[in-house]
């Protein structure tokens, strides 16, 4: 054979071959909502955003995928010292940082990320804090500018974090999104280049995809990490495709342009479940919406009377008629995906009588004129606050309550009723970090206050001191039992008619295997394949 | 010509004026601004709410909000998105190429049938392809672009799966750097065997959806054009020449008839801009239409604010390049006979 033909023979089976292997790569495409704000989980707050972004990066704690529950992450393991107040991180040897497009990493992950990290959202004088606007919201919110006094590196492998007071909910908060670990090395460079912004936009972390591409409000494409510490992916490519309306993800889904869809529309629910090609998941979501009372005005300072009210309401034929298959009755203030939940707690019955009865034990006269406030938007955890409204109001009109509905634009609602303006209320809330305290801490005392989350104005000793001891706890089996009492005290003391926790939907195609839907809102691939 | 040119364009300043207001005023009366949207139910201290309305300027009053916005304007600034952080102007010119690529086929859709076919029923008049064409486009006219979208989608993607749902191009196939920002061209530009006609491929629905309003416009225009011009005697001498009909008709007759389908052209892509709007919604394409839904509901002020001045630039010049190439056309307008 001539050397001419042989080169072009076997160049021409090198080219089959990796034609077959690009044939073979397996790529999966995540329908998305809409499109990221940036790729910086620290700058964002919506799971839409941090979906974009999350599988460029790991945190020190992690939640294991498909639960509440904290597992190591970056650092192997952690201890607690100074009666809780002062946390060590020991890190996990030979990560690797992710190559983009303009930067190749030439080090391991080590302490100088983890401080970069949380120094660039801690201190304003950091040279990264205001790059991007500075708006590292999430940090804020959840008070760790307050909780952290200060980071200490005590070798490459070691993280001191000194708290200002012991605070157990802390380390759930290290396994959300912002504190993702980014590359000092990448930093670096970018600041060597003179383009900090960069950082935000072409992200470098150590999670086991690497940033590719993304071409606005179109696609993000990721791609497995061969050198990913726990290993490659089995998915080759992840793509994001950004379609905002649910009945052409749908669509997309049925034609096969899309592998995963969430947020599908109710109604289109059933043909979903129907269709062999598809495969329905789905889980309660971390929320509760309720209907609360303000237990500074009278009557409802009268435990019988927050219990008559809550008697009165026929619930269920609120989620038959309001949430159809989209939610689940709620008996306790917490969803049941998280710890600690109390199933032993019976819900109230739905009982006219015995409301009535109560009323009048409580020595209350007939009809009754309360204002009952609904809210003016649509939440995750309740689909129509204003029938919802006008169902109580039926209800309650049968035990001779006279109940007025009222609203507000939704800022305006919001303050108004914090400010204790309510004699009752609707509300809701989602949960950040699947820790219990995220919820508990809504009936706190601390929270009773003009502008406070706690619109009951409930304030019990009791279960206040149940909240604080179980802060500063750091075991978990005594936190769990100490909320389990909490939520049974919530329940004698009627404090909130719990409505309902919504139920999150995800819809795949049926190839998809080793998916698992999070009760935190999070598409999470790594662990996923393609039959 | 040139005296004409300037009292056209003298008269756009009043519009660009007018325009600054209401996109300003308009934006506000919407309930929530852009840190009420942020803070959900969570709350926020009232020091953190303090310090985002002062970086975003909401604590100024708004008087002061709008001189400060039309001065930045005036030197170009267009301001810079308080959800990505990115320029306005640099977001728009990302996204635009895929809005008049859109916009462009839709207009070519609209232009290349709607001509032939209100043409057509003139000359037919009274016949039953004449009352069927004027019955489809009223109907075309009338239809919410919305359920037309997904209503072809339903069909020709689901039933028939003739073509994709949405987007630009099959993202699992194709992958190559954007050049141009026109997938049209960039796909050919890729060298990549099927890139091209993938893009068409993901085209046709959004450019007929967005198309469908001003094909039925330009039909009926055309029609009702064409009868008036065919009455004209120079048709009838045209004819009495002894002229073959399609020399008459279209040589004659369709070109002058064409002279008031340019202006309602040129009207058309104001339409065509609202009309990307909801096209690219259901089509998920990436243009500023989309981009401009996603400002509302964020309420990015700036993004919404820039991204409308910046679409209504563009219609108002579009408007008033027609304006002069009608005059041109008709000298009659320049000289304001």
């Amino acid at each position: 054979m001539k050397p001419g033909l042989l080169m072009t023979t076997l160049g021409m089976a090198m080219a089959m071959c990796l034609a077959a292997g690009a044939a073979n790569a397996k790529a999966l495409v995540y329908c998305l909502e809409g499109s990221p704000e940036n790729f910086n989980p620290a700058l964002t707050t919506t799971n839409t955003s941090l979906d974009a972004s999350r599988h460029v990066f790991d945190q020190l704690v992690e939640f294991e995928r498909g639960t509440t529950n904290l597992i190591p992450g970056l650092a192997e393991s952690w201890e607690f010292s100074d009666g809780g107040k002062t946390v060590t991180f020991h890190l996990r040897k030979g990560v690797k940082f992710g190559a983009v497009k303009d930067f190749t990493p030439t080090r391991d992950f080590n302490a100088d990320d983890v401080l970069f990290s949380f120094n660039r959202q801690l201190k304003a004088d950091h040279p990264y804090h205001m790059v991007t606007g500075g708006k590292f919201d999430t940090f804020n919110d959840m008070d760790m500018g307050k909780i952290i006094q200060s980071i200490e590196k005590k070798d490459d492998y070691t993280v001191v974090f000194h708290l200002s007071e012991p605070n157990a909910p802390f380390m759930a908060n290290l396994a959300m999104d912002f504190a993702s670990i980014g590359s000092a090395e990448y930093a670096d460079a970018l600041t060597k280049k003179g383009t900090p912004e960069v950082i935000d936009q072409v992200p470098v972390g150590t999670g086991p995809y690497s940033f590719v591409a993304y071409q606005k409000d179109t696609v993000i494409r990721f791609k497995a990490r061969p050198d990913y510490f726990r290993g490659k992916p089995a998915i080759d490519d992840y793509i994001i495709s950004i379609v905002p309306d649910p009945t052409v993800r749908f669509a997309k889904l049925k034609a096969g342009e899309c592998t995963l869809m969430g947020f599908p529309r109710p109604s289109d629910l059933p043909e979903m479940e129907k269709d062999k090609n598809l495969q329905v998941m789905h889980q309660a979501g971390l929320n509760v919406a309720y209907w609360t009372f303000n237990e500074q005005k009278k009557p409802f300072d009268d435990v019988r009377v927050r219990r008559a009210l809550i008697m009165a309401i026929d619930k269920a034929a609120i989620i038959r008629d309001v949430y159809g298959n989209t939610g689940q009755a709620a008996k306790n203030p917490i969803p049941p995906t998280i710890w600690s939940y109390n199933d032993d707690v019976k819900d109230y019955p739905y009982d006219t009588e015995k409301a009535k009865a109560l009323l009048k034990e409580a020595g209350v006269t007939t009809p009754l004129d309360i204002d009952l406030w609904y809210m003016p938007v649509q939440r995750p955890y309740n689909p129509n606050p204003k029938r919802i409204g006008e169902m109580m109001q039926a209800d309650l009109s049968k035990i001779g309550v006279n109940a007025k509905l009222v609203t507000y634009e939704w800022g305006e609602y919001r303050k108004r009723l914090q400010q204790g303006e309510a004699m009752t209320g609707q509300l809701g809330w989602t949960g950040d970090n699947g820790d219990p305290d995220n919820f508990f801490f809504l009936l706190g005392c601390n929270a009773a206050r003009d502008g406070g989350q706690n619109i009951a104005r409930f304030c019990d000793n009791g279960y206040e001191g149940m909240l604080q001891k179980a802060r500063q706890s750091t075991d978990k089996e005594e936190r769990a039992q100490l909320y389990e009492q909490m939520q049974t005290i919530a329940h004698d003391q009627a404090v909130w008619f719990t409505i309902a926790h919504s139920v999150v939907y995800e819809i795949a195609k049926a190839n998809l295997t080793g998916y698992k839907i999070s009760p935190l809102g999070r598409h999470e691939f790594a662990g996923a394949d393609l039959k | 010509m040139i005296r004409f040119l300037f009292r056209r364009i003298a008269l756009t300043l009043p519009t660009f004026v007018a325009l600054m207001f209401v996109t300003f005023v308009a934006i506000r009366l919407v309930p929530g601004d852009p840190v009420e949207v942020r803070v959900g139910e969570h709350g926020i201290s009232p020091e953190r709410l303090a310090e985002f309305r002062h970086q975003l300027g909401l604590d100024q009053p708004v008087w002061k909000q709008f001189f400060d916005y039309v001065w930045r304007l005036l030197h170009g600034d267009f301001g810079t998105s308080v959800v990505t952080n990115q320029k306005v102007l640099t977001e728009f010119f990302t996204l635009f190429p895929a809005t008049l690529e859109l916009a462009f086929c839709a207009l070519i859709f609209a232009v290349g049938i709607g001509i032939p076919a209100g043409a057509i029923a003139a000359v037919k008049r009274g016949s039953t392809y004449d009352h069927t064409l004027m019955g489809m486009s009223l109907t075309g006219y009338s239809m919410p672009i919305f359920w037309w979208g997904l209503l072809l989608v339903m069909f020709f993607s689901e039933r028939l799966g003739w073509t994709p749902v949405s987007g630009r191009i099959d993202l699992i196939q194709y992958y190559f750097e954007p050049v141009t920002g026109f997938m049209l061209i960039d796909a050919l530009l890729s060298d990549q065997p099927g890139a091209f006609w993938s893009a068409l491929s993901h085209l046709a629905l959004p450019a007929i959806v967005l198309g469908t309003i001003p094909l039925a416009i330009i039909a009926r225009m055309t029609r009702s054009s064409m009868l008036e011009v065919l009455n004209e005697d120079y048709v009838r001498t045209a004819r009495a020449k002894g002229l073959p009909p399609w020399r008459v008709i279209g040589l004659h007759a369709l070109r002058n008839a064409l002279i008031p389908v340019i202006t309602i052209i040129g009207l058309q892509v104001g339409g065509l801009m609202g009309g990307a709007v909801l096209t690219e919604y259901i089509f998920a394409w990436p243009g500023v239409g989309h981009w401009l839904i996603d400002a509302i509901s964020r309420r990015d002020y700036p993004a919404l604010q820039g991204g409308i001045m910046l679409i209504s630039s563009i219609v108002i010049i579009v408007n008033l390049f027609v304006d002069v190439l009608y005059g041109t056309v008709n000298p009659r307008i320049r000289h304001g006979r």
